[in-house]
């Protein structure tokens, strides 16, 4: 994600200003009318809403309802954005951010914990997460084990609060800077910056205790 | 925040300068303020351990793939929500849908021919009503009930007054036949008084005509052709008497 957010950064200025540029053409155009320029926005930014919504709400038939709800609550409400304010990219993570809140609070009451101790599968007899990340099998299997250790920060993504998880999700997941995240959380760049080290520091302390249980 | 050097001021900028340390953004006097309150606080060593070993594990997180068919939906479902929007927006109005519905049904009607039909039939229609001296301003509401409870009004009257005809002639004719019965009477009562003064006159004349009269004083006049006692043989015939016939004519 270093990476990512290290090209996110190291691209020129300009580009980032004319990608800007381009969006904002096509909201204009989409605002007016134009199903062309919409479907356009829609093949830009479902990938990036698709996964905040997917980081956020651990479930992938979640998230696709989810991002149809967020897409169709900025189709509705595309002629409301100013580009004075914020970027369209901006706009539409407070969008998303939103309509993830309400999502959290309706289902908060369905929502499980999920213990990482909890058996992977159907098979309630089967190996847990840590088990299986313990059994320390080298060689071709590496890429299963990568593939698993995602599926466990996944999962250790869901037990931290929606406060820290929202930031973290933004900043190393999403590569948004602090001031843009500032405007989606409607909180100030200090407190965003306490957010994401307290996420990153919980999510640590989660695995780190799961690490210990399997060993 | 625990720490070996003055907690809070240090260990609170160490968490505001932790996050651009991680972003490898900070500059030399920054970096310098950062690394030496690091060594000296152990809770904020931890605490820098801790979200360096968080990012770590975030780094090994990939973009997750959509759905294939996730684009093609969204474009569905809003240009299902377009077409909704386009079909209010195309919605005729209440009265607009009205007259269209109108002129569906009346379009039969609506012909040259049928229009000439409607024309003739008024201009007839107001020719009899002005014959019958029927005005306009007759027939507005007030005054069609104002006729309609006086014809109301004339009928009942009318119905009234044959009913009392009809009593009344129903006791003419009571008294009517109440004079005919007690004339009916008094001439049954002079006939017997007739009747038996002739009895005592024929008791003292002479049989034969007090034969005579009894046998021409019936109705029918039975002629005892063959008195051998056969009642079956006897022949009646109709009495042609001008006086007889006269009385019957009277009782009849």
């Amino acid at each position: 994600m270093l990476t990512l957010f290290a090209a996110a950064q190291s691209r020129p200025v300009e580009a980032r200003v004319e990608e800007a540029q381009v969006v904002t053409q096509l909201v204009r155009r989409c605002a007016s009318g134009d199903a062309v320029a919409w479907e356009e926005i829609v093949q830009r930014f479902h990938r990036r809403i698709y996964n905040i919504c997917y980081r956020f709400s651990g479930s992938a038939e979640d998230a696709q309802d989810l991002t149809q709800d967020v897409f169709i609550k900025v189709y509705r409400t595309v002629g409301s954005f100013d580009g004075e304010k914020a970027s369209f990219n901006t706009w539409v993570t407070t969008v998303t951010r939103n309509l993830l809140v309400d999502h959290f609070r309706k289902t908060r009451n369905d929502r499980a914990t999920d213990s990482m101790d909890a058996p992977q599968g159907a098979d309630e007899d089967g190996p847990t997460l840590a088990d299986r990340l313990s059994d320390g099998v080298p060689g071709p299997q590496v890429h299963v084990e990568s593939r698993e250790r995602r599926e466990m920060v996944q999962q250790a993504l869901q037990q931290i609060s929606p406060d820290l998880r929202e930031a973290v999700i933004l900043r190393d997941l999403q590569d948004m800077d602090y001031r843009e995240i500032a405007q989606v959380l409607k909180v100030p760049e200090g407190t965003v910056k306490s957010r994401i080290n307290r996420g990153r520091a919980e999510l640590a302390r989660l695995l780190q205790r799961t690490y210990k249980q399997a060993l | 925040m625990l720490g070996e050097t003055k907690p809070g001021t240090q260990c609170a900028e160490f968490d505001t300068l932790l996050a651009d340390a991680m972003d490898g953004t900070l500059n030399a006097q920054q970096r310098g303020r950062f690394e030496q309150h690091k060594t000296q606080c152990a809770a904020c060593n931890a605490l820098f351990s801790e979200v360096s070993s968080g990012l770590a594990w975030l780094n090994e997180v990939e973009e997750v793939a959509p759905p294939p068919n996730l684009v093609h939906n969204i474009v569905a479902v809003t240009s299902g929500v377009a077409q909704k929007a386009v079909r209010y927006a195309l919605r005729p109005s209440a009265w607009e849908r009205l007259r269209r519905e109108m002129g569906m049904v009346l379009a039969p009607v609506l012909t040259p021919r049928f229009g000439m039909s409607m024309g003739m039939a008024f201009f007839s229609i107001t020719l009899v009503l002005n014959m019958a001296q029927v005005r306009i301003k007759d027939l507005t509401p007030h005054n069609l009930s104002h006729t309609f409870y006086s014809s109301e009004n004339k009928l009942m009257k009318y119905y009234e007054n044959m009913r009392l005809v009809y009593e009344i002639e129903s006791r003419v004719r009571d008294l009517r036949n109440a004079s005919d019965e007690s004339e009916r009477e008094e001439r049954n009562r002079r006939r017997e008084k007739n009747n038996n003064q002739t009895q005592e006159q024929n008791q003292n004349s002479e049989p034969d005509r007090r034969q005579h009269g009894e046998y021409s004083g019936g109705h029918d006049v039975r002629l005892l052709a063959s008195l051998n006692g056969n009642e079956q043989c006897l022949e009646t015939y109709p009495d042609t008497n001008p006086r007889h016939l006269a009385k019957q004519r009277r009782e009849r």
